[in-house]
């Protein structure tokens, strides 16, 4: 191990580019993650305990690579060198770095926490054990971290296979002022508008618990392939086909009259890009126009359902050639309206509160660092 | 106006720095600092500041470089790491780096800052000004 001085630069005083300090800051992207299936065991039935002592979650994983260190910031875990072992530890199990490096040192004032690995319950075939996967999940995020910081507020995990089984989670506590959220990962048997999850957007929308949508189990357990032509090869293929699975999910809800039916129920799309809401409600606008009888439940333009009901998380922001392109694909997404900061702590493709954006105008910078996400949880 | 001074910098002694390790120093206060590094014998010192997003670039992994001759098939050799030890990988978004040059190998616009090192009596020495590291490097958005 090199030896380490100041090996945390953005810690130094006076670094600057530091965020507005005068400005709030709330980040709707940030991983909270189990070490180990015994961190679940005060809050899982004896049978399951029984069972992940010896084999595990049973979450499915996509089979695909992601980079060293479980995806997550070398400079946070310290490890320098590739060749350094591994003991297999994913940071967002540590709320005391959190909050050093991240609440405190970039003076953020909310963070919605939005799980890991748990989304993968959903594409669980037994519904039982994926419902109580959850609920250990939500217990102990309650615990080993919202209880520690009123800066926290969580996504609930539920698992949508048996949607009885996540509106009872909803009911269990949906309610508690810190729930804000529930936690959806793209990787799904079918689009998010199908009937099926009718009961469970009826909750949200009665709880006034916003839908979060997160790449997660994409081509894993019970979900189709990761894209529309089936399995990618690599990675970075999977990454690009994380828009194509937005947009399907978004389409899906607007042309199901999903928020005809729950007026109230607004979505978020985290970590998918954000240039899809461009295209979409564009084209969407343009076929609507001509094939609106087959789908007459659709009542105003694509577009307006969607700059009303659906926003975009910023992480990973796109970086256009130059700041006139960049700030173009903004106007067009209504980013004022649709877009909201979002960091994805701890991985390695975060994004600063400081360098993500060229400087914004004062208005759109409120709106995408803090009052969309405001408006969203009713904060 | 101030003149900005060249400062002495004394990283460490030779043998405090085998090859393949580094050292960060922090001689500007609220500064990002240099990273000093030891690449096969030969000394290199970056700035500890990506010219990405600003990451602690310094901090990153050192490796070496993947690299295949074509795309895989069952014809063509397979991949292989050339240059062991050469390469910076930024933490906060990955990029590669050559240490020797500062030179950006996914960005041909970008450089790291690159400070001359010396050895003089056994002891790692930079020289590096205030001025070398100004707060806010070139931004690929900016215009």
């Amino acid at each position: 191990m090199a030896t380490r001085l100041g090996a945390r630069p953005v810690t130094a005083p006076d670094w600057s580019r530091r965020p507005r300090t005068d400005l709030a800051l709330i980040d709707c992207d940030v991983h909270q993650i189990i070490q180990a299936p015994e961190d679940l065991f005060p809050h899982l039935p004896r049978v399951y305990r029984e069972q992940a002592r010896e084999q595990g979650l049973c979450l499915p994983g996509s089979g695909y690579f992601n980079v060293a260190r479980d995806a997550c910031r070398t400079d946070l875990s310290g490890c320098d060198s590739p060749a350094a072992s591994f003991d297999g530890r994913h940071l967002g199990d540590d709320y005391a770095l959190l909050r050093e490096q991240h609440l405190d040192l970039w003076q953020v004032d909310h963070v919605l926490l939005t799980g890991g690995s748990v989304y993968g319950s959903s594409l669980i075939p037994d519904p039982d054990f994926a419902a109580a996967l959850c609920s250990a999940f939500n217990d102990w995020t309650l615990e080993q971290w919202v209880a520690r910081d009123e800066r926290l507020l969580m996504a609930l995990a539920v698992s949508v296979s048996d949607p009885r089984l996540a509106v009872a989670e909803i009911e269990r506590l949906g309610d508690h002022p810190r729930v804000k959220a529930i936690m959806l990962p793209t990787g799904s048997r079918m689009p998010y508008g199908n009937r099926h999850f009718h009961p469970i957007w009826e909750a949200c929308a009665r709880h006034g618990l916003v839908v979060a949508v997160h790449p997660g189990a994409e081509g894993a357990g019970m979900a189709g392939p990761p894209t529309g032509v089936g399995y990618p090869t690599y990675y970075i293929e999977t990454r690009m086909a994380r828009p194509q699975m937005a947009m399907a999910h978004a389409v899906s809800l607007i042309a199901e009259g999903v928020f005809e039916k729950y007026p109230e129920l607004k979505v978020l799309f985290n970590e998918v890009d954000q240039f899809w809401a461009v295209g979409l409600m564009w084209h969407m606008d343009a076929d609507w126009k001509s094939l609106r009888d087959q789908t007459p439940w659709v009542k105003r333009l694509p577009s307006e359902y969607f700059r009303q009901h659906i926003r975009v998380g910023s992480q990973p922001m796109l970086e256009p050639e130059n700041n006139a392109q960049f700030f173009c694909m903004l106007d067009a997404m209504h980013a004022e309206e649709t877009l909201i900061y979002c960091s994805d702590w701890p991985h390695w493709d975060w994004d600063d509160p400081a360098t993500t954006f060229p400087r914004l105008p004062d208005h759109l910078h409120r709106r995408v660092f803090s009052e969309n996400a405001r408006e969203l949880f009713g904060l | 106006m101030e003149v900005d001074r060249v400062r002495r910098v004394v990283v460490g002694r030779v043998e405090e720095i085998p090859p393949g390790e580094r050292v960060i120093v922090t001689p500007f206060r609220g500064r990002a600092g240099i990273g000093v590094f030891n690449v096969a014998g030969r000394f290199h010192a970056l700035r500890n500041l990506c010219p990405h997003k600003l990451g602690p670039l310094c901090t990153g992994r050192v490796s070496g470089l993947v690299v295949a001759e074509a795309p895989p098939s069952t014809d063509a050799p397979g991949l292989d790491i050339e240059r062991d030890g050469a390469i910076l990988r930024c933490p906060w978004h990955l990029w590669e780096f050559e240490i020797a040059s500062g030179r950006c190998l996914v960005d041909p616009r970008m450089r790291v800052k690159t400070y001359p090192v010396v050895i003089e009596e056994g002891e790692v020495v930079v020289y590096a000004a205030a001025a070398d590291q100004p707060v806010q490097p070139a931004s690929p958005m900016a215009g």
